[in-house]
């Protein structure tokens, strides 16, 4: 089968919150992975499978600093070497699990599940509006049963929002959208877009304490940023009020597939206005709805393209960003799986 | 209805020079850096940038640094005498302080996952050679740099490779002679890859060592257009079909693909508009193409699926573009 997500990425497998002194299993990239803390607080992530017998280790326990798979009793070390084995003083040579280079941002715990020694040299990217005082957050993180591509190619195209959900949309993105600016690099592309003085959606009116029928210059911006982040902003400029001037959504989606088809969708949406309790609670069904319909869509184009097969596909303008991700991506894939051929051909992502 | 108009392009920023360095005869490294201290946007060993010189003035130069760094990238730039003078205005031009336009990063030249690797490089080929070798070194694959340069003093980056010891040999021509690449390109072998990067010369060697090589075996990098075999076959005009944009035009002989693309309003990525960066790779959905690049190996231009806009054309009567 080929594979069509890169392996060679920082990938969220947790919350830093989730990783703690208990095993924690999950799965990425076609793996079992399991996350705990060593006594010191610092995360580890090994491969979730005991090296004497098909049991995961995330089914065992701690004992400091290391790991006791719940079935043999191998105890393995937070660099993955077996240190002790119950029915014999010697420890059996070369009995080992992989460990696995972690960042942990104090949000994320990110882990390098490719080339081990090119983790060092790709470094992860900071989220510090995610514990900034100034800023709020509300989101969730669930499984989307469809490939990664797919939820980029989402993220790379907001045009769709106003079609998929007419309430959460700015009702500018109802109108014909101004020049679409695409700024791509080797492995990263951004997009934006500046609108022209248009009314917010009544719910940010509402949110904000401004006037609905007032009208804002309002600005988007997305970041492709690598294979297992995406960033997006919306800007809206407030002018007087006590209110900051630019009022922003930040929305960070950290996405990791765990195999062709399957992806963990974390996705964050903070806020540098209306910080308050209550405003978190009113956004969160509004934004929870909105990607559960996205969700439900993608898992449905998954379906179609299970079925039925890839096929090519009509592309308009506003799918640059887009085109420019799945190129990146392809590339990424093919310099991993050692292809000859860079780019080895245009059907779109498939299972096959 | 109304279309969206939209506009791709390259990330350029301004770059302060942080410092620039004689590094062997008549070679400048030049460590550039965000002025705010920002980090750089990623990349990968291969990668190049275009600094824009005064006069729009634009030169190709491979990134030299650690990818694991952000806060700076390195490049080297030989001065040579070229038509233009763009290597010269970046010796004269841009010392330590300056401030300078640079587009990129793009990677034609990726380093392929493979467990063994050949690295060739003559004079400042060196160059994107250096993060590769620091790349194959961390992963633990098998790997050797066969080094080629006038002599000594004019090969940069010397006190560099010293770390790898017998992994690399440094050759000297004024001491050793040329590079013997038919003691080590003589046997083609299967499970190697070879990456070379040099003065036309060089490649041209290589590629005819290469021959018996599997495809895909032999990755080179050019910074000059590959010089052309005999006299091109006349350009034809043929028709050209923009399928996202809905447009079809007439590509006449004195006009490239690039050309009518730009002259309909559609914008299309671009740098050096002679087949050498990459940058303008299309897909195509129909036509026979007339590839005239010196990025596409010749599996990928059999593939017909892809073609640089700026140079190639079309042999049939009609070419079809996503664009």
């Amino acid at each position: 089968m080929t594979r069509t997500h890169p392996h060679n990425s920082w990938y969220a497998l947790a919350t830093s919150e989730e990783v703690g002194r208990e095993p924690l299993g999950r799965r990425a990239l076609e793996r079992g992975v399991v996350l705990f803390r060593t006594a010191g607080g610092t995360a580890v992530a090994l491969e979730d499978r005991d090296a004497h017998r098909p049991y995961p280790l995330s089914l065992g326990w701690l004992d400091g600093d290391t790991i006791v798979s719940g079935y043999s009793g191998f105890t393995y070390d937070a660099a993955g070497q077996c240190v002790s084995v119950p029915t014999q003083n010697e420890v059996p040579v070369g009995a080992r699990v992989r460990a696995f280079p972690v960042h942990d941002d104090g949000v994320f715990v990110w882990a390098w599940l490719g080339d081990p020694a090119l983790a060092a040299l790709r470094p992860p990217v900071a989220l510090p509006w995610l514990k900034d005082p100034a800023w709020v957050t509300i989101g969730d993180t669930w499984e989307t049963a469809a490939d990664l591509s797919l939820l980029h190619e989402n993220f790379a195209d907001i045009t769709h929002v106003a079609v998929v959900d007419p309430f959460i949309a700015p009702p500018v993105l109802r109108s014909s959208p101004p020049p679409l600016e695409v700024e791509v690099t080797e492995t990263t592309v951004t997009f934006s877009r500046s609108y022209e003085k248009a009314p917010i959606s009544a719910w940010q009116a509402e949110l904000a304490g401004l006037d609905p029928d007032a009208v804002h210059v309002q600005r988007e911006r997305g970041a492709f940023v690598s294979p297992g982040l995406w960033i997006d902003s919306w800007d809206v400029e407030v002018e007087g009020g006590g209110v900051p001037r630019v009022m922003t959504f930040r929305f960070s989606h950290a996405v990791t597939p765990i195999a062709a088809g399957r992806t963990r969708h974390a996705w964050r949406v903070s806020r540098n206005f209306s910080l308050g309790e209550q405003a978190s609670k009113g956004l969160q069904p509004i934004f929870t709805d909105y990607y559960r319909r996205v969700q439900s869509i993608l898992e449905t184009m998954q379906r179609v393209i299970d079925i039925d097969g890839p096929r090519r596909e009509v592309n308009v303008s506003a799918d640059a960003a887009a085109l420019q991700v799945r190129k990146i991506i392809r590339n990424m894939v093919a310099d991993e799986t050692g292809s000859s051929i860079r780019r080895p051909g245009r059907a779109p992502a498939g299972r096959g | 209805m109304t279309t969206t108009k939209t506009i791709v392009r390259e990330h350029e920023a301004d770059l302060v020079v942080q410092q620039a360095q004689i590094v062997a005869d008549g070679v400048v490294s030049l460590t550039l850096a965000d002025p705010t201290g920002q980090a750089l946007p990623p990349w990968t060993p291969g990668a190049h940038v275009d600094l824009i010189l005064d006069d729009g003035l634009t030169r190709q130069y491979s990134l030299c640094s650690s990818p694991g760094q952000p806060g700076s990238w390195r490049v080297g730039v030989l001065r040579t005498p070229d038509s233009r003078g763009g290597s010269e205005r970046v010796h004269t031009a841009l010392p330590t302080g300056a401030t300078v336009r640079v587009r990129g990063p793009r990677n034609h030249f990726p380093l392929i996952s493979s467990p063994k690797y050949l690295f060739i490089a003559g004079g400042i080929g060196i160059t994107p050679m250096l993060p590769m070798i620091a790349e194959a070194e961390a992963s633990g694959a098998e790997w050797s740099l066969l080094y080629g340069g006038r002599e000594r003093a004019s090969m940069a980056f010397l006190d560099e490779l010293e770390q790898y010891g017998h992994k690399v040999t440094i050759n000297p021509q004024n001491e050793m002679g040329q590079l013997d690449l038919a003691s080590v390109l003589g046997a083609p072998r299967p499970d190697t890859l070879v990456y070379c990067c040099g003065p036309e010369g060089l490649l041209g060697a290589v590629e005819g060592f290469c021959q018996d090589w599997p495809p895909g075996a032999l990755h080179l990098e050019r910074f000059s257009a590959k010089p052309k075999d005999e006299a091109e076959d006349a350009n034809s005009s043929f028709e050209l079909v923009l399928e996202r944009s809905g447009l079809t035009l007439q590509v006449p002989p004195d006009r490239t693909v690039l050309d009518v693309i730009r002259g309909a309003g559609v914008s299309v990525l671009a740098s050096c508009m002679e087949g050498v960066c990459g940058t303008c790779e299309t897909e195509v959905i129909d036509g026979e193409v007339d590839h005239r690049d010196s990025v596409l190996n010749d599996e990928e231009k059999a593939s017909n699926e892809f073609m640089m806009v700026c140079v190639s054309r079309c042999k049939s009567p009609c070419l079809t573009l996503d664009i």
